[in-house]
């Protein structure tokens, strides 16, 4: 007993010198689209909070590797070694959905999933001059003539698509799906008229409330940022999808090392200043620590999964 | 809100943000003359740089990039015949004509005065008009959309050059180029041979500079070691205020080139390079000598810049309106003002008025200062450079052209794609096909791609929603025009001859 103690002991001590040496060089995050983008913004106000936060002139560098939707960029992460130098920004449900229709050279259990910081929810969004003023008045459409409600995305097999699918699947509506380059343009064909509704998220809207009117939010719960925004679910359609931004690290990592970054990402996450930039951009946070964002991101991907089975998009 | 306007302009002038602009332009104009290296990816690179920084000293910043750099791409592209920027394809066809002819100093304060023109009017567009431009932008749909590409498909089918078989063989080899990558709507790959590399599609700088800047390279390399550089000393820069006297009969060209110019940059997608060659063929078009064009016309290099330029400012109207960007550059730039909390929309004119106009402000600023920079500075420091031995030149713009198009992505595929776009580019050269019918099939073919498949999709495969509405019909009717105008007008005036 006495020894096994002791040996515990000083299998706990050698971790901590081992990991008071972390990080000894630059730590990477990989960010799979360009510089400049939403994802791009968050990983590097994360990376300059967690620079603070892992101390001892710490530097974590954010890397751009665009490309292929994110794909060499999400590979790039999961082929790295888990030695905590290579980090990486992780979309929901964008990187796991890409996996089912295409070839990927890594799937939902290449990660050690560390803290999600981002999620936005989708919406069921109109323009302010639709005819359609209630969800429960745009399906009815929907159904009374199958395809006649055209629905602008921001791509085939993103969140927007899939709550499209989820919510066609619910009320038995039909759908018109017009997978348009990003949600700007999608949301510009909604305000002109071009298509007749949009699943685009919640985030997406807030900068025109005069010109949008959003009939539902895709979530568990209203949104604070938008309270008077019914929930599908209250509505009687149990439909929940959202975009998620979240940090990553190989599979196989030393779990004192990775709860060393989650205690260090947690640090990050309830620093005012943080959340302040945070609320600035535009991102409405919810964090979300190890194994809950695992949980998550096992069940987006069975969401992807299913909606590949049953209505390939490809 | 022009109240706002105005109170936004004292804070402009804090020496920090006029500083901005300055450095902006300088280092605008140095990455538009090196090929490879566009505005887009400048900015893209400073992005990341202005978390720290003030937003009007960030913004100031791009600003004066922007507009710097659409310039710059004239330097080479008139000294050389190699475009510096996407957009500067079009200044080749005059101004390196003239360059040979030793008024290259002259083609310069051309390119620069009307590049400052450009960017002056489309700054005032934005000022004075961005919100209801906006509802411009509202109509065009997928379908209004697609009109446009075959519109600009169609009016620049003098592009085609001498020889129109040649010339379609080029522009059906741009739209095969358009075809790689994943599809717009289901994503399938096409042509990519299991390269992720691949799934995007051919980003246009890699073909513009193996297509373009290879093969003058290659014949800078092959002549002889001689130590006068051709062009410049014979440069014949002269005062540009002895210069401006010859472009006074511009104006016309001038107006036009930016009307075009701000048209094409508040609608989504199609840049500078299709404003540049629309405004040359109008031009062209109109002019009582058209003979003259492509052996050196000054005339041809104003119509181009002046278009090139007219569209920076104008395609933030939609960016900073409706968050769509009308150009790659105003795509990064939306990311530049999303680091600072800058949501675009219509909150944005509300929320940060002083911001917003002051940016505004800072795009005239840095359009008139082009003038001054552009036009003394910077023109004659670079000729200077070229003064090199020919073969030194090729080598140090080889340097360039590699380094330019791996930071794009940072990869070393792109660099192998541009060599073999270069070879492609060399044999075309020499067996005289034309290469901006290219640089054009990529950029129209994508866009009419898209937009076709996008308006079937929602008319249901119905492809009467085509001509459902007055914005497409009449671009229809403009299409036509294009087309057939100018053989109807022929027979008219041989008609009138025989009678």
């Amino acid at each position: 007993m006495k020894k096994t103690l002791t040996a515990l002991i000083a299998l706990g001590l050698s971790a901590t010198v081992a990991l008071a040496d972390y990080p000894e060089k630059p730590v990477e995050v990989i960010v799979g689209y360009s510089a400049g983008g939403g994802t791009d913004i968050m990983a590097r106000t994360v990376a300059q909070f967690l620079e603070q936060e892992l101390g001892d002139g710490a530097s974590v560098v954010v890397k751009n590797m665009p490309g292929a939707g994110g794909q060499i960029g999400f590979t790039e992460v999961a082929t790295a070694a888990p030695d905590g130098y290579t980090l990486g920004t992780f979309n929901l449900p964008a990187a796991l959905a890409l996996t089912h229709d295409r070839e990927a050279d890594y799937d939902v259990n290449s990660y050690t999933y560390l803290a999600n910081f981002v999620e936005d929810p989708n919406t069921i969004t109109v323009a302010a001059s639709s005819p359609f003023q209630t969800l429960g008045e745009l399906l009815e459409a929907a159904q009374a003539d199958p395809g006649a409600i055209t629905v602008g995305l921001s791509s085939l097999g993103g969140n927007d698509h899939f709550s499209a699918n989820m919510m066609q699947a619910a009320s038995g509506a039909e759908f018109t799906l017009v997978p348009f380059k990003g949600a700007s343009n999608a949301r510009t064909a909604i305000m002109g008229g071009h298509v007749a509704a949009g699943t685009m998220t919640l985030g997406q809207t807030t900068s025109f409330p005069d010109e949008l009117r959003v009939l539902a939010v895709l979530a568990d719960e209203r949104s604070p940022f938008r309270p008077d925004v019914p929930t599908a679910k209250e509505l009687g359609f149990d439909v929940q999808m959202s975009s998620l931004r979240g940090i990553v690290a190989p599979a196989g990592m030393d779990p004192a090392l990775a709860d060393q970054l989650r205690a260090a990402l947690s640090a990050v996450n309830e620093n005012p200043e943080f959340q302040a930039m945070m609320a600035e951009q535009g991102n409405p946070i919810a964090f979300m620590l190890g194994e809950d964002f695992a949980a998550t991101a096992a069940k987006q991907d069975g969401v992807a999964a299913n909606i590949w089975e049953e209505t390939p998009w490809k | 809100m022009y109240a706002d306007l105005l109170n936004a302009l004292p804070n402009v002038f804090a020496w920090t943000n006029f500083a901005a602009v300055i450095i902006g332009v300088i280092a605008g104009i140095v990455v538009g003359a090196m090929p490879g290296l566009s505005a887009t990816m400048a900015i893209s690179v400073l992005v990341p740089f202005t978390f720290g920084l003030e937003p009007l000293v960030a913004l100031g910043l791009m600003a004066g990039i922007y507009n710097g750099a659409m310039y710059g791409g004239a330097i080479p592209a008139v000294l050389l015949r190699i475009p510096g920027t996407p957009a500067a394809v079009a200044t080749t066809f005059d101004g390196y004509p003239m360059a040979q002819k030793g008024e290259g100093g002259f083609a310069l304060q051309v390119a620069v005065v009307s590049s400052a023109l450009g960017g002056i009017a489309s700054a005032f567009a934005l000022m004075l008009l961005a919100p209801p431009l906006s509802r411009v932008t509202l109509l065009f749909g997928p379908s209004e959309v697609f009109w446009v590409a075959v519109f600009g498909l169609a009016s620049i089918i003098f592009l085609l050059g001498g020889n129109p078989i040649k010339g379609l063989i080029s522009a059906c080899f741009g739209v095969f180029v358009s075809v790689i990558g994943s599809d717009p709507i289901y994503g399938n790959d096409r042509f990519t041979f299991g390269q992720l590399e691949m799934l995007d599609g051919i980003n246009i700088v890699i073909l513009l500079v193996g297509l373009y800047a290879l093969p003058p390279v290659i014949d800078l390399l092959e002549t002889p070691l001689k130590t006068d550089g051709v062009n410049s000393s014979k440069l014949g820069t002269e005062s540009i205020w002895k210069a401006l006297p010859r472009m006074k009969g511009f104006g016309m060209t001038w107006l036009r080139g930016s009307f075009i110019g701000i048209w094409i940059g508040i609608l989504p997608g199609a840049g500078g390079s299709m404003a540049a060659f629309m405004s040359y063929n109008e031009a062209r078009r109109t002019s009582k000598t058209p003979e003259t064009w492509g052996e050196g016309e000054p005339e041809g290099v104003a119509a181009a810049e002046v278009a090139n330029n007219a569209d920076t400012a104008s395609a933030l109207i939609p960016a900073l309106t409706l968050g769509i960007p009308g150009t790659a550059v105003a795509a990064v730039m939306l990311g530049g003002l999303l680091v600072h909390g800058l949501q675009p929309g219509p909150m944005l004119f509300r929320d940060n008025p002083d911001i917003v106009f002051g940016f505004m402000w800072q795009f005239l600023f840095g359009a008139i200062l082009l003038v001054l920079l552009g036009g003394s500075l910077a023109t004659n420091s670079f000729a200077r450079l070229l003064n090199l031995p020919r073969p030194l030149l090729g080598s140090v713009i080889i340097v360039l052209m590699l380094i330019g198009v791996y930071s794009i992505h940072g990869r070393m595929f792109d660099v192998y794609l541009m060599l073999g776009f270069g070879a492609i580019g060399w044999v075309m050269d020499r067996l005289k096909f034309p290469l901006p019918p290219v640089v054009l099939g990529l950029i129209l073919g994508g866009f009419a791609e898209e937009n076709l498949r996008l308006a079937l999709r929602i008319g249901r495969g119905d492809p009467m929603v085509l001509f459902q509405n007055t914005t497409s019909l009449i671009l229809v009717a403009l299409t036509i025009a294009v087309i057939v105008g100018p053989t109807l007008k022929k027979r008219f005036v041989d008609g009138r001859k025989k009678a």
